[in-house]
């Protein structure tokens, strides 16, 4: 084989090296770092380097350098236009059509050849090259594989400028949708605080009524997104209260039928006003409408039977009858836990199903036992049980449930 | 192409040091043979020998990193041999030019009796 053909070869396996690294999945660094290395194994040179052209600065700067003992000149202000006079991607020596800052690059940094990196009619950066090992000068065909070399680079480094974009766009608008999500949460909150507080009875009743589903929930597996659906119709399932008269709502006397069929009105109510909002969340509307029914059917406003019900609503009856239970009213004390679970008891696969109150008893174990760092339900109750009575109810009381 | 298991070991003879490439010199953990190659020149060692019968395949990365070794040992004035490499890679290296810049061995003992005739200055 001769000289010519074998130089040749080497010439084809260097531009496969150039493509296997370009589609490597190495990081940008390491890429363009072994991007370099091709390039000057391909034509052995001991120096060189790649720039990126940064729109936002106007300087190319180094993204990969090797061999080039000052690295102070290798960032230099650029206006793109001054190289039109230039070929794209043409290597270029130190000649009269470079323009001086380059030349100036060239001979500071000892080396030979300049490439002006482009794609389409955007300045993508640069190649700089430093002098043969052989001392032979660049020949033609060295300058053509140069520039092949360059277009695959140009492209390379296009694409990780479009990436770098994306990823700062789609950072940015993660950014705002959590702000925006932020807000939200703010709103619903500032708005169920009205709600509670037309209701003296009820103080913060919304808020613990949201954390105690969202802690079921978790504890049957919900996925996030679900679980903050519940969080959110926990804050609202009582927003139909604002309509009704606060006289009533605070009446500390017995209901008369007319007054006790107004007040059992607000879950539909809720429901009226809730369904005018698309939420991102799936079931909000129905969990609210649905928090007063009964597993056995006899609840209100739809009479609906427990399986006919979703797991939210029969969540969301639960918790807020359990906060209704432990909670302190004008006219009587909350229940203690203890009281509050002997009242579950009697109470499921009647009023509540058995599977969302095995679920909560759950859940209080692992709050009393310490296993949940940050319990959402035991700081708002009565503390002022035996930890262990209670535990022996919860497990006495979930094996029950389970069997 | 193998990107991880590349490492380099080494041994003395006397003034001489010999490095031993293991597995593919064809990405950037070649950078740990030109390193290795540095650490023994800052030390002072001048004699260098590379014996590739461990190494697997060298690509223009490759090149690119004994190139540097090379221009290294030329700059201190030091001496590198290449042994145990394939005839493809002798013909290679030829191709190039970069074996007017090798003492090639087949065998290190060869390598290491005729660094050791040399006297370091």
């Amino acid at each position: 084989m001769n000289t010519e053909l074998k130089r040749a070869l080497y010439n084809i396996s260097s531009l496969a090296n150039l493509g296997h690294e370009v589609a490597s999945s190495d990081n940008f660094t390491v890429k363009v770092q072994s991007l370099l290395y091709v390039i000057m194994g391909t034509f052995l040179s001991g120096k060189g380097a790649i720039f990126l052209y940064e729109r936002s600065t106007g300087l190319i700067v180094p993204v990969a350098h090797k061999g080039i003992d000052d690295t102070g000149y290798l960032e230099l202000a650029v206006s793109p236009e001054t190289l039109l006079l230039m070929k794209k991607n043409e290597p270029c020596g130190d000649t009269a059509e470079l323009p001086l800052p380059f030349r100036n690059m060239l001979s500071r940094t000892g080396t030979a050849i300049f490439v002006p990196l482009w794609v389409r009619d955007e300045f993508i950066g640069a190649i700089i090259l430093g002098r043969k090992f052989s001392s032979e000068p660049y020949s033609t065909d060295d300058h053509e594989l140069l520039r092949i070399i360059a277009i695959q680079i140009a492209v390379t480094l296009n694409n990780n400028a479009l990436f770098t974009r994306l990823s700062e766009q789609l950072e940015k608008n993660r950014r705002l949708y959590e702000e925006m999500r932020r807000i939200y949460h703010d709103t619903i909150q500032a708005f169920a605080a009205a709600i509670d507080a037309k209701d003296g009875y009820t103080k913060r009743h919304s808020q613990r009524v949201a954390k105690y589903s969202v802690a079921i929930a978790r504890e049957l597996g919900w996925n996030e997104s679900d679980t903050e659906g519940i969080y959110i119709a926990g804050f609202l399932h009582d927003v139909g209260k604002i309509i009704i008269n606060g006289e009533l709502l605070n009446k500390k006397g017995p209901l008369t039928e007319k007054e006790m069929f107004e007040l059992r009105n607000h879950s539909l109510l809720s429901y009226n006003i809730i369904s005018k909002i698309k939420f991102p969340w799936k079931d909000v509307v129905g969990m609210i409408r649905h928090h007063h029914e009964r597993f056995d059917g006899m609840g209100y406003p739809d009479a609906v039977t427990g399986d006919n019900l979703s797991e939210g609503a029969r969540i969301l009856a639960l918790a807020d009858s359990f906060d209704a239970m432990t909670s302190n009213r004008p006219y009587r004390n909350g229940m203690d836990l203890k009281g509050a679970l002997e009242e579950l008891r009697k109470c499921r696969d009647v009023q509540f199903d058995g599977k969302v109150v095995a679920a909560l008893c759950r859940v209080l174990e692992k709050e009393i036992s310490g296993e949940l760092p940050a319990p959402d339900i035991l700081p708002h109750l009565d503390r002022n049980f035996d930890p262990s009575l209670i535990t022996e109810l919860i497990e006495a009381l979930t094996e029950e449930l389970s069997s | 192409m193998n990107v991880t298991n590349f490492k380099v070991t080494s041994r003395h003879v006397e003034d001489v040091v010999i490095l031993y490439p293991q597995g593919y010199l064809n990405n950037i953990a070649g950078e740990n043979l030109v390193k290795e190659c540095d650490s023994f020149l800052e030390s002072g060692i001048r004699k260098v020998v590379l014996n590739f019968s461990e190494t697997g395949f060298i690509n223009t990365i490759g090149i690119s990193m004994l190139l540097g070794i090379i221009e290294k040992l030329k700059e201190a004035g030091g001496t590198l041999c290449f042994t145990n490499l394939s005839k493809a890679y002798i013909d290679t290296f030829e191709m190039l030019g970069l074996a007017r810049y090798m003492h090639i061995f087949p065998e290190e003992n060869e390598a290491v009796r005729f660094l050791s005739d040399i006297k370091q200055a």
